[in-house]
C-alpha cells in the first residue's frame, strides 16, 4: 500500500501532523497480514504467499486493513515467515496450502493456526509471537527495530513509526554542531569493519577547507555468508536515507551517493523508490521541510568487485574508474570523491544515527561496553541451528549468540571454531566463547568485528582448508595493484593448497608467517592488509592441525580428499552392494552375505560409497 | 619548510614534497620500480618502503607518495623497513625470474634470489608496475594500454589485446619501462615500429630529403597537433630527419647572409656603410 504523498510536506509541523493522522488511521486492532519478503523468505517463495493473501483479503468482505510486504525478519532458517496483526501472531514455515487456513482462522476468526507456530525444541513450547521464541529474546533491536514490521516501498509507513523524526528535530531544534555533539556522545563507531569513531570522522569532513563536500554510504557488502547490510536497504531504507541527511546536515553537505551492489536488485529497487518518495515528500531534495537544508542522494549501483567496499576504491568506482583503492596518506575526509572532502560510512552506521538523535547520544552509550556502544546486527550462518540475522547489544558474550540466539550447533555434533569479520577476519576457537563481542575485544583474539558475518564451524571442518577458501576468495577479489597482494596471496595460496593436498613440507608454517607480515606492512590496502588474518589466526590456534597436514599427511577433520581413507566397518556393513555397484573405479570387493572391503590402492577418495551407504556403514578414517 | 630527519641526516623540503624526494636531497638511495618524475607516482611496486618513526607507533610507508607536511622522522635502513623491502623484491623476482634489470636491482639491494617459486604467470617478465600505462594516459592521453584483468590475472594490454589504434608508436612506454620488457622494434623492410609485446605498429615517417627514418606518422602528427603552429615552412621542416632539418637552417642562414651582405646589411660588415 504505498500513498505517495500528494503534495511536499512542507514544514517539521505539518510531519508531525501527518504522523497524528496516520496514528489515528492506524489505531485500534486494525487486521493486518505481514508477509516477509526478505531475501531468504522471498527465496522460499513467499512472494507467491503475498499474492495469495491480497487474492484471499480480495475475495473476503470482511474488514482486513492490508497485506504488506516487509523486510527481513531476520529468522531465515524458518522462512517464509508471516506476522498477523492483531496480536502480533509469528507463523513460520508457511508454504502456499497454509494460506487458506491462515485467513480463515487466524485473520478472520481470531485464532491461532498451532501447527504453524514455533516449537521450542528444548522445551516443546509453542511461541505465539516473536518475543516468546529464545531467538529473539536476547536480541535488542535498534537498526532492524522496523524491519519486519513496516512496508518498505511506503513512506508513509515509516513516518507512522516516527520516521523523519530525528531529521526534524535536527533542522528545528539543533545545529550542525548539536548533532555532532550528539554522535560524540553516543560513542558509535563504523560498522562496516574499521571502528572509527563516526564522530570524529564527520568532524574531521567538516573542518576540511573545501566545498562542496560529499556523504556517501557503502553498500558493498560483499563478505561471504554475510547479508546484514542487504537485509536493511531491503527492509527499511528510509532510516539509511534519513541517517545520511542528519550526517550531511552536521558536516555540511548537500550531495550523498549510495553505492550499492547491483546483485542486490531488491535492495536497490527499495533505495531507489524510497528516494523518490523521500523526494516528493519533500523530505530530500531543495529546502527540505522548508528549513532551507537541501540535500539529494544518487545511488551507484557496483559491479560486485570485493575491492569496491573498500572507501578509495569505492569512490574510484564512483568517479567511472576502475574500482582500485589508492594511498591513504590524505584521508577521503580532506580528498576523497573528485578530491573533495568525502565522509564515507556503513549502512548500518548510517541506519543507527536516526535513532541516537531521536533518543540522545547518552542513551545510546547506555548500551554496550566502554568502548563500543550500542547494538550490532550479525549475521549468523553455518553450523547453527537457527541462520539469521541478529541484533545484540555489543559486550554480549560469543556462546549466548551462538548458544542461545543460535540454538548451538546441529546434529549433536562438537562446535569447533566461529569465524567473524568476513574474509578478513579470522577463527575463533571454543575456548575464547566467552569473549564479549566488541571491537577491540574481537582484535585481541586475531579476528576484528568487521562488518558482522559470523560463521560457525563444527568439527567436521578443517581449519586449514577455511584458511585456503578465505585466502582464495581474497587472491580472486585483489584487484591486483600492488605486488605484496597480487603476489603475496598467490603465493601464500600455492603452500596452502600444497598442504591441503598432502605435500606440505616442513617450513611452511614459518613462510606463511613471513609473507603474512609482509602483506601486513606493505600492502596498499585494508584488503592486503589484513588479507593473512584468516591464516594467522588458524595457526594460532589450530596449529596442531597444519602440523597433522604437514607432517602426517593426515587431515584431523577429514575433509581434506586424500588425507583420510574411506573404510567399511564389516560389523555394520549388511552387504547389499550399493557401494559396489556405485564405485566409479571398481575399488570395492564383495559377495552377498560378505561385509564389503574397499581396496585402497584402488581408491580415489570420491567419497561416493559414504553418500550411498543406507547403513552407515562407511567411515572416514 | 618542514624538515625530514632521514636515518639522522636532516633535510628541509617542500610542504608537500615526498618522503623520497628528501632522501634523494639528503643522498640516500631507496631502490624504487614505478617511480618516474614524469608521472605521478602509482605506487604499485611497494618496493620503496622506509619506516616512519610517530613518536608512539611507527609505520611502514611508500616514500614515494608519502607527502611531507610536517616535521617527520624516517628510517630506510630499519630492521623492519630492509625486511620490507626484501620481501617485495622477493616476490618480484618469483614473477620475473629471468629478468636482468630487476636481478641488477636485487643484487645492488643485497637480495640474493627467492625462496618462491612463479605460481602467477599472466604476463612474461612483467612486474605490473604500471609505470607504462601511467605515462601512455598521463603524458600522452592515448590510454593505449591498460590493466586487464584482476588479482593474479592482471595484465597490462591494448583493448581486447588486438592492435591499439590508439597507439601512436612513440615508445614512451618502452622508455619508461624499469625492466625493459616493452621494447621498440624497427621493421626496416616495411617501414614500420613496433610495440612489442603489444605487436602495435606505425609507419615510419622518412625524411624527405635523405630518407633516414625519422619517427612514426602519427607521433608527427602527434606532435604538430600539440604544437599547433599552423606555419608552412615549420610543417616542412617537420617532414625532415633533425640533420636535414638543420642542414636546411643553416643553408637558409647563409643564404640570408649572403643577401644582407649584398645589401650591406650583414654584421661585423656594418663599417662599409
Amino acid at each position: 500500500m504505498t500513498v505517495v504523498a500528494a503534495k511536499p510536506i512542507s514544514s517539521p509541523a505539518a510531519l508531525q501532523r501527518k504522523r497524528e493522522q496516520l496514528g489515528k488511521q492506524r489505531s485500534g486492532p486494525a487486521k493486518r497480514v505481514r508477509v516477509c519478503i526478505g531475501t531468504g523468505c522471498a527465496a522460499k517463495g513467499s512472494r507467491r504467499l503475498y499474492e495469495l493473501f491480497v487474492e484471499a483479503m480480495k475475495e473476503s468482505d470482511m474488514a482486513v486493513e492490508a497485506v504488506i510486504c516487509v523486510g527481513c525478519h531476520g529468522f531465515c532458517q524458518r522462512g517464509p515467515i508471516v506476522v498477523v496483526e492483531p496480536g502480533e501472531i509469528f507463523y513460520q514455515q508457511v508454504e502456499e496450502p497454509d494460506v487458506a487456513e491462515i485467513f480463515r482462522e487466524t485473520v478472520l476468526g481470531g485464532r491461532v493456526v498451532e501447527r504453524l507456530l514455533y516449537e521450542d525444541p528444548v522445551t516443546d513450547k509453542r511461541a505465539k509471537t516473536a518475543a516468546e521464541i529464545p531467538f529473539y529474546r536476547a536480541q535488542q533491536r535498534i537498526v532492524l527495530a522496523h524491519n519486519g514490521v513496516i512496508d518498505p516501498t511506503s513512506i508513509d509507513d515509516y513516518i507512522a513509526v516516527g520516521g523523519y523524526g530525528a531529521l526534524a528535530k535536527a533542522l528545528t531544534a539543533m545545529t550542525p554542531e548539536q548533532v555532532l555533539a550528539q554522535v560524540e556522545r553516543s560513542g558509535l563507531r563504523g560498522r562496516g569493519g574499521g571502528g572509527f569513531p563516526t564522530a570524529r570522522k564527520w568532524r574531521s569532513c567538516r573542518n576540511a577547507p573545501g566545498q562542496p563536500k560529499y556523504v556517501i554510504c557503502n553498500g558493498d557488502e560483499g563478505d561471504p555468508g554475510a547479508f546484514m547490510d542487504r537485509s536493511i536497504m531491503e527492509g527499511n531504507p528510509h532510516a539509511i536515507l534519513e541517517g545520511m541527511a542528519l550526517g550531511a546536515y552536521a558536516i555540511g553537505s548537500s550531495q550523498g551517493y549510495i553505492y550499492v551492489r547491483n546483485e542486490y536488485p531488491l535492495a536497490v529497487k527499495h533505495l531507489r523508490g524510497a528516494i523518490e518518495d523521500a523526494r516528493a515528500a519533500g523530505l530530500l531534495g531543495q529546502d527540505i521541510l522548508g528549513t532551507g537544508f537541501s540535500f539529494d542522494i544518487r545511488i551507484n549501483r557496483g559491479g560486485g568487485a570485493f575491492v569496491c567496499g573498500e572507501s578509495t576504491a569505492l569512490m574510484a568506482s564512483l568517479e567511472g574508474r576502475p574500482g582500485e583503492p589508492r594511498a591513504k596518506y590524505v584521508h577521503t575526509v580532506e580528498s576523497g570523491l573528485r578530491e573533495k572532502p568525502t565522509n564515507l560510512n556503513n549502512v548500518e552506521t548510517w541506519a543507527n544515527v536516526p535513532a541516537i538523535i531521536n533518543r540522545g547520544g547518552e542513551w545510546f552509550a547506555s548500551i554496550g561496553t566502554e568502548k563500543s556502544k550500542g547494538t550490532k546486527v550479525f549475521s549468523l550462518v553455518g553450523k547453527v541451528e537457527n541462520t539469521g540475522l541478529v541484533e545484540v547489544p555489543m559486550g554480549i558474550t560469543l556462546r549466548r549468540i551462538i548458544e542461545e540466539i543460535g540454538g548451538g550447533v546441529p546434529d549433536g555434533k562438537a562446535f569447533k571454531a566461529v569465524q567473524t569479520g568476513g574474509p578478513s577476519g579470522g577463527c575463533i576457537p571454543a575456548e575464547h566463547l566467552d569473549t564479549a563481542v566488541d571491537f577491540d575485544e574481537l582484535t585481541e583474539l586475531g579476528s576484528m568485528m568487521g562488518s558482522g558475518g559470523m560463521i560457525v564451524m563444527d568439527e567436521d571442518t578443517c581449519m586449514v582448508n577455511v584458511a585456503r577458501y578465505f585466502l582464495n576468495f581474497l587472491n580472486a577479489e585483489s584487484c591486483g595493484k600492488c605486488t605484496p597482494c597480487r603476489e603475496g596471496l598467490a603465493q601464500m595460496l600455492a603452500i596452502l593448497d600444497r598442504i591441503t593436498h598432502g605435500e606440505g613440507r616442513q617450513g611452511d608454517i614459518d613462510r606463511l608467517e613471513q609473507l603474512a607480515d609482509l602483506l601486513e606492512g606493505t600492502a596498499l590496502c585494508a584488503l592486503g592488509k589484513t588479507a593473512a588474518n584468516p591464516v594467522l589466526s588458524t595457526i594460532r590456534y589450530f596449529r596442531d592441525e597444519y602440523d597433522a597436514h604437514i607432517l602426517q599427511q593426515r587431515c584431523p577433520a577429514k575433509e581434506c580428499r586424500g588425507l583420510f581413507r574411506y573404510e567399511i566397518d564389516p560389523e555394520a556393513c549388511k552387504a547389499c552392494g550399493l557401494c559396489l555397484k556405485h564405485c566409479p573405479v571398481e575399488a570395492i570387493s564383495g559377495e552377498k552375505k560378505v561385509p564389503h572391503v574397499i581396496d585402497q590402492q584402488k581408491c580415489t577418495h570420491c567419497g561416493t560409497c559414504l553418500d550411498k551407504c543406507p547403513f552407515g556403514a562407511v567411515l572416514k578414517v | 619548510m618542514p624538515t625530514v630527519t632521514i636515518d639522522g641526516i636532516r633535510v628541509e623540503v617542500e610542504t608537500g614534497a615526498t618522503v623520497l624526494d628528501a632522501a634523494r636531497k639528503a643522498g640516500i638511495w631507496i631502490p624504487t620500480l614505478c617511480y618516474h618524475p614524469a608521472v605521478s607516482p602509482p605506487a604499485t611496486c611497494r618496493l620503496c618502503m622506509v619506516e616512519l618513526d610517530r613518536g608512539d607507533w611507527k609505520q611502514l610507508v611508500t616514500s614515494c607518495n608519502y607527502p611531507v607536511r610536517c616535521d617527520i622522522e624516517v628510517s630506510v635502513s630499519s630492521d623492519r623497513a630492509v625486511a620490507a623491502r626484501r620481501g617485495v623484491m622477493q616476490l618480484l623476482l618469483a614473477l620475473a625470474p629471468e629478468n636482468e634489470q630487476l636481478k641488477a636491482l636485487a643484487e645492488r639491494m643485497g637480495v640474493e634470489g627467492t625462496p618462491y617459486p612463479t605460481v602467477t604467470t599472466s604476463q612474461r617478465d612483467c612486474i605490473l608496475c604500471g609505470l607504462c600505462t601511467a605515462v601512455c594516459d598521463e603524458v600522452l592521453g592515448r590510454s593505449a594500454i591498460a590493466f586487464s584483468g584482476r588479482g593474479p590475472d592482471r595484465a597490462v594490454t591494448t583493448p581486447f589485446r588486438q592492435p591499439a589504434e590508439d597507439c601512436i608508436g612513440c615508445g614512451a612506454c618502452a622508455v619508461v619501462c624499469p625492466v625493459g620488457t616493452i621494447r621498440i622494434r624497427m621493421h626496416e623492410q616495411e617501414g614500420e615500429i613496433e610495440i612489442s609485446p603489444f605487436k602495435t605498429r606505425a609507419k615510419m615517417l622518412t625524411c624527405e630529403q635523405c630518407g633516414a627514418r625519422v619517427t612514426s606518422v602519427p607521433v608527427a602528427e602527434y606532435a604538430l597537433n600539440r604544437a599547433q603552429i599552423d606555419w608552412q615552412e615549420f610543417r616542412q621542416l617537420a617532414r625532415l630527419c633533425p640533420r636535414c632539418r638543420r642542414k636546411r637552417t643553416a643553408a637558409r642562414l647563409t643564404e640570408g647572409r649572403t643577401l644582407a651582405a649584398q645589401a650591406g646589411y650583414v654584421a661585423g660588415t656594418k663599417k662599409a656603410e
